[in-house]
């Protein structure tokens, strides 16, 4: 029993890593209508800020750390709004996908030159484990969770409650009209962007316990997280939440049944059945 | 109020618009007719500062607003009730009224006066107020555009089109309104139609436009009196 407990408080925590990732590229395709296809490689960025410049060369503290590196991706955000999504936002889209792809490249080659080839860990980073009755849980997972939860809440708050967050909105759902409302299309976008990187920097630091921090490190949670907002329902926030949680808990549970050299393929499984079944995602809806 | 004065513009290298000037007098209706494509969407784009124009100006209210950005212009009380409706499908009515407003700093209170003075023009808003605006009807959809354009207290408002592809009865329910709107509300009016008699029947002047040139202009009885114009521009 205790087992089962277990698979499924990490799945969710995994689930929500996926969540995040869906959110994270879904806002972008909601303000600008594109993929960012450089978003696994920016939540590497993030890691690599957080834990090879703040932590480690700076000998900062865990928590101004994290603070200071989701101030730099956002400023990084606001500097790749200005010189990508905005200059080609009246292009077709595959300049902005070709942008993007190029700057994923950028990416990894810069942090190379940066912080060197060879991966590394952030010693004392959320390690250990909490017992809560019978149920082990580690501390990575409890953060991640709680921290994942908080983000999803505040960010549903914004979009929903505030002025600036419904202008987001309106937006995505008709840029056109939101132009004609005096809704300032490019301070959307550079705002949309500048979130997007701060919700990526949080997967980084937050998945630095679970993995070493490597150029590769995010390329299967970026996947997955793309399989999450498919799974949910393409570009319905909520849908990306739902979807993150199902992979988590169904990968786990696979790794039970199946060797667990497997598990990375339930994702895609589940992926290639909701495509050809009901590519709708199981909310059915879009944005 | 708006004054267009010699206006040429271009998509990329194809002209539009040569030499379109065009006024409206406080407390006027104005309509402007024509075919489909003559140019009649590019000039309100060109007035909300959404296209330049290579050649002209845009006068309103005694300034040239020619090359103001443009949210500057929505928060001068230019307001643009746009073809085809163009509602948030995804925002319940009341949410796409509030966005409405999205240039202004109301006050709840002042907020809520405005909603319900809208409800009070069309009711079934009211009713309706939390319901998803994608899934009204056309003709609701066309209210709820209107009134989302009302609600900044705009001191012009331009119509596009707000006839098209809606049941007779409905159209005439929305001239009514935009007649009201005009005569309670004090708000000079460009409506964009190619429903001439309609829109002839409820403006005061009418401009006619053909392969993006003012061909005809006059005041709206006259025009409809006048058997060449309906042979030529009315298809009567
Ligand atoms: N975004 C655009 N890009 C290029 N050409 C356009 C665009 N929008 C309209 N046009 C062209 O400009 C002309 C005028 O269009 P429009 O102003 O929409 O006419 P109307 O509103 O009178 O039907 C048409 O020939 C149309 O094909
Ligand atoms: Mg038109």
């Amino acid at each position: 029993m205790s087992i089962i407990m277990q698979l499924i408080i990490s799945g969710i925590a995994m689930g929500f890593i996926y969540a995040l990732v869906g959110i994270e590229y879904t806002l972008i395709w909601n303000a600008s209508g594109v993929l960012n296809f450089s978003h696994d490689k920016l939540i590497t960025l993030g890691a690599y800020i957080f834990g090879g410049t703040y932590i480690l060369a700076l000998k900062m503290g865990f928590v101004q750390g994290i603070l200071l590196s989701l101030l730099t991706v956002a400023i990084v955000g606001v500097i790749i709004a200005r010189t990508i999504f905005i200059p080609l936002r009246n292009l077709t889209m595959i300049y902005t996908i070709m942008a993007t792809v190029m700057l994923g490249k950028i990416i990894v080659e810069g942090i190379r030159l940066f912080w060197g080839p060879v991966p590394f860990s952030v010693p004392g980073f959320l390690v250990g484990t909490v017992k809560i009755g019978k149920v082990v849980i580690s501390r990575a997972n409890i953060a991640i969770i709680i921290t994942a939860f908080i983000c999803v809440c505040a960010l549903q708050l914004f979009l929903y409650k505030t002025k600036p967050g419904k202008a987001m909105r309106c937006v995505a759902q008709n840029r056109n009209a939101a132009q004609l409302m005096g809704i300032d299309v490019k301070t959307v976008m550079v705002t949309t962007v500048a979130i997007s990187m701060i919700i990526c920097c949080l997967i980084g630091v937050l998945v630095s316990p679970l993995l070493n921090i490597s150029t590769t490190m995010s390329n299967m949670i970026g996947l997955k997280g793309f399989a999450a907002g498919v799974i949910g329902g393409f570009g319905y926030l909520p849908g990306a939440i739902i979807g993150g949680l199902v992979i988590g808990i169904v990968e786990n549970f696979a790794s039970m049944i199946f060797p667990s050299v497997y598990k990375d393929i339930a994702a895609f499984v589940l992926l290639v059945a909701f495509l050809l079944i009901r590519p709708k995602g199981i909310t059915g809806k879009t944005r | 109020m708006l004054e267009i004065r010699n206006i040429d513009a271009y998509y990329g290298k194809v002209q539009v618009l040569s030499n379109v000037s065009l006024e409206v007098g406080k407390d006027e209706i104005i309509s402007l007719i024509g075919a489909n494509g003559a140019g009649k969407s590019t000039l309100m784009k060109t007035v909300m500062g959404l296209l330049r124009p290579k050649k002209g100006s845009v006068i309103f209210q005694g300034e040239d607003i020619t090359k103001i950005k443009n949210t500057k212009i929505v928060s001068r009380g230019i307001v643009y009730v746009p073809e085809g409706r163009e509602v948030f499908p995804e925002m319940s009515v009341r949410d796409n009224l509030e966005m409405g407003a999205y240039c202004r700093k109301f006050s709840s209170r002042e907020m809520k006066t405005h909603l319900e003075d809208m409800y009070e023009i069309f009711p079934k808003l009211g009713e309706r107020q939390k319901q998803l605006a994608g899934s009204l009807s056309g003709g609701e959809q066309q209210m709820l555009a209107i009134c989302r354009g009302l609600m900044s207290d705009p001191k012009l408002i331009m119509f596009d089109e707000p006839s098209l592809g809606l049941a007779p009865v409905i159209v005439e329910d929305m001239f009514r309104v935009i007649v009201k709107i005009n005569q309670i509300k004090k708000i000079p009016v460009l409506l964009v139609e190619q429903n001439a008699y309609m829109a002839l029947s409820i403006s005061h002047r009418c401009y006619v436009m053909a392969n993006g040139m003012i061909r005809l202009s006059g005041r709206s009885e006259e025009m409809l009196e006048e058997s060449d114009v309906k042979k030529t521009y009315l298809g009567g």
